[in-house]
């Protein structure tokens, strides 16, 4: 082969990996119209997209249940502008919410969602996200993702009193009683707790 | 073939290989069967850093914020040696968000599991087909820093036991 078709053959390599790299990071910013908050969280960026909800499992694993799961399985979203699969990690809420709850109604349907994508991709080869709003695809009325707690409530009728759900959670409460609030017992909360308080 | 055509052949050929490499590194792999030794770790507070940095929300310090993540449903994960995640989709046959105490039980601790890892976008997921040893809570990080969040340990626990 000539120089001229061997650097003919290594510039549209070139030229090539340039484009692809330049498509996947354009693709990779989705914050134009963004409406979500700022949490201040690892790498946080605004991002709005257009996705389908679907069962973590029946995706990965092909492991597929009726309804994702009736909410017992993690959920996540293919993206419509890359086919890309994003775990969802968190609603939109302060405390210690999951996304299940909000993500649930829209099983298998195509989805508009805005939030955060969060985590260091160098470190973890890609992000995750936080919803804060999800409506149908195309609809005009965004919703809050902020499901959790009211679902809980209904859950647990039983579980009355002051504070928050994670703090009246029978869950919660049952591994604490069992095994103390770092985990190694009640002699360890008791030793900190005098050295400490 | 003509030179032009063998030209342009080539570079098709540049072309399928170069999109195929990075579809690859972007998309799926197939799954293996792996044993994997980690921590039981709540996914949202150590990759968001709203608690702050990895080290304290881990391990004794992280225990009960912890448990409130894996009862609100956030993923959990399996961190291991090397710092890799592994986001846990079933747990010894049950969904890892059904909302029984089997997933609870293990938060924080140190678990030497068999399973399923798919690898999809850059994420690991794991299905846990057996823990074969659970060495219980090994990382006692409260020592240094204290509850994490401050408040996931009570307030005057003394006076109001």
């Amino acid at each position: 082969m000539s120089i001229f078709k061997k650097t003919f053959v290594y510039a549209s390599c070139i030229i090539t990996g340039l484009a692809i790299s330049t498509s996947v990071s354009l693709a990779e910013d989705f914050s134009e119209g963004s409406q979500a908050k700022e949490f201040g969280l690892a790498d946080e960026v605004k991002s709005t997209f257009s996705a389908k909800v679907v069962d973590l499992l029946c995706e990965v694993a092909g492991d597929c249940a009726d309804n994702c799961g009736n909410g017992s399985r993690q959920l996540g979203l293919v993206r419509d502008a890359d086919n890309k699969l994003i775990t969802v990690l968190k609603n939109g809420q302060f405390s210690f919410n999951g996304p299940i709850e909000d993500l649930l109604p829209y099983c298998n349907k195509q989805v508009d969602v805005d939030g955060l994508m969060i985590g260091d991709p160098e470190e973890f080869s890609t992000q995750f996200y936080m919803v804060q709003l999800i409506k149908d695809a195309g609809s005009d009325k965004w919703n809050k993702a902020n499901l959790w707690t009211k679902n809980w409530n209904k859950r647990n009728p039983e579980a009355k009193g002051k504070g928050p759900w994670f703090r009246r959670d029978p869950r919660v409460i049952k591994q604490i009683e069992a095994n103390g609030y770092f985990g190694l017992g009640e002699k360890a909360d008791i030793e900190y707790a005098k050295e400490n308080q | 073939m003509k030179p032009r055509l063998k030209l342009i052949g080539v570079a098709a050929a540049s072309l399928f290989t170069c999109l195929a490499n990075v579809n690859l590194a972007l998309s799926a792999t197939e799954p293996k069967f792996i044993e994997i030794k980690g921590e039981v770790i709540d996914t949202w507070c150590y990759l968001s850093g709203v608690m702050g940095g990895q080290d304290a929300v881990i391990g004794t310090a992280h225990h009960t914020c912890a448990l409130w993540c894996a009862a609100g449903g956030i993923p959990v994960g399996v961190l291991d040696e090397e710092g890799q995640i592994y986001m846990v989709l079933k747990l010894k046959g049950e969904d890892s968000a059904e909302k029984s105490d089997n997933i609870m039980e293990i938060q924080s601790d140190n678990i030497t599991a068999k399973g399923i890892h798919y690898v999809r976008d850059g994420v690991n997921y794991l299905i846990v087909e057996d823990v074969i040893a659970n060495d219980g809570i090994t990382n006692f990080n409260h020592e240094d820093y204290g509850s994490v969040p401050s408040n996931s340990f009570p307030e005057n626990y003394l006076a109001n036991k």
